[in-house]
């Protein structure tokens, strides 16, 4: 279930921590254990781990398991609802604006010639 | 450096009236539900450089939305924009209003700034370039339909 990207919990809120948004660039390079990324994280372990929590309800890393630990990885379905909920604001907001600011020009034309 | 999304498209009336339509009329056509509370009394977009752009609820709140960052009418809008997040991740969104000819105007969107949105945004972008492509001959339909 794709979480609202702006809403609370949703994507936006999630990265506008900077060690979440370091999370997110070390896992481009591909998937990494708790203990991975608190190495190369001025943060403890326990702290990561909240970091990854808010993360994954986010909708932006998910988790597996790989041999005997939970590694982390980036997800696509978060960035794409990202990329959905841009199009959407857009497209819907210029659609409106364009329909608002032809009629109104157009009634104008009407009142002047009736 | 993140490459902006750009939108370009033309509306049937001249610059001046599209950009009062864009910033006095900002109410009356943002679409409600891209809001903080999701259906706010009033939608205020102060017209002058440094103008706040925020919402104010049904119990009187004022949520701050943006900030007006340029106000040369009828050409150029820009405005900062930092709905529902903080300030400091703010993107920034451009308008330029220029005569097309026949009392046409054509509207360019510049929304960029991404980067401060943190390690993800490049991929979001590039992602969404493809999607700006595949909406516009949708949006142009969309309009034409109901202009006729």
């Amino acid at each position: 279930m794709p979480v609202d990207p702006v809403g609370a919990g949703g994507a936006f809120e999630a990265l506008s921590d900077p060690n979440r948004r370091t999370i997110v660039e070390l896992l481009r390079d591909g998937p990494r254990s708790v203990g991975e990324l608190a190495d190369d994280m001025p943060i403890s372990r326990p702290a990561v781990s909240r970091h990854l929590r808010l993360l994954r309800e986010a909708g932006l890393v998910t988790e597996e398991p790989l041999g005997t630990r939970n590694v982390y990885r980036l997800h696509d379905e978060g960035v794409d609802a990202l990329q959905a909920y841009l199009i959407d604001v857009w497209g819907d907001a210029a659609a409106r604006f364009r329909i608002v600011a032809t009629n109104t020009t157009n009634r104008s034309k009407r009142a002047r010639k009736p | 450096m993140i490459e902006p999304l750009e939108l370009i498209f033309e509306i049937d009336c001249p610059p001046d009236h599209a950009f009062g339509v864009w910033t006095e009329r900002f109410d009356q056509w943002w679409p409600r539900g891209h809001s903080v509370s999701g259906d706010p009394v009033e939608i205020v977009l102060e017209p002058r450089a440094g103008g706040r752009i925020y919402e104010r609820t049904a119990d009187g709140t004022e949520i701050d939305w943006g900030e007006v960052t340029v106000w040369q009418p009828p050409e150029r809008l820009a405005y900062l924009w930092h709905i529902r997040r903080d300030r400091a991740d703010a993107t920034d969104v451009e308008l330029t209003f220029s005569e097309a000819g026949d009392g046409t105007t054509r509207l360019r969107i510049l929304h960029s700034g991404w980067e401060r949105l943190g390690a993800g945004a490049d991929e979001w972008r590039n992602a969404n370039r493809g999607g700006w492509n595949g909406l516009l001959p949708h949006f142009t339909s969309f309009l034409d339909s109901k202009e006729t």
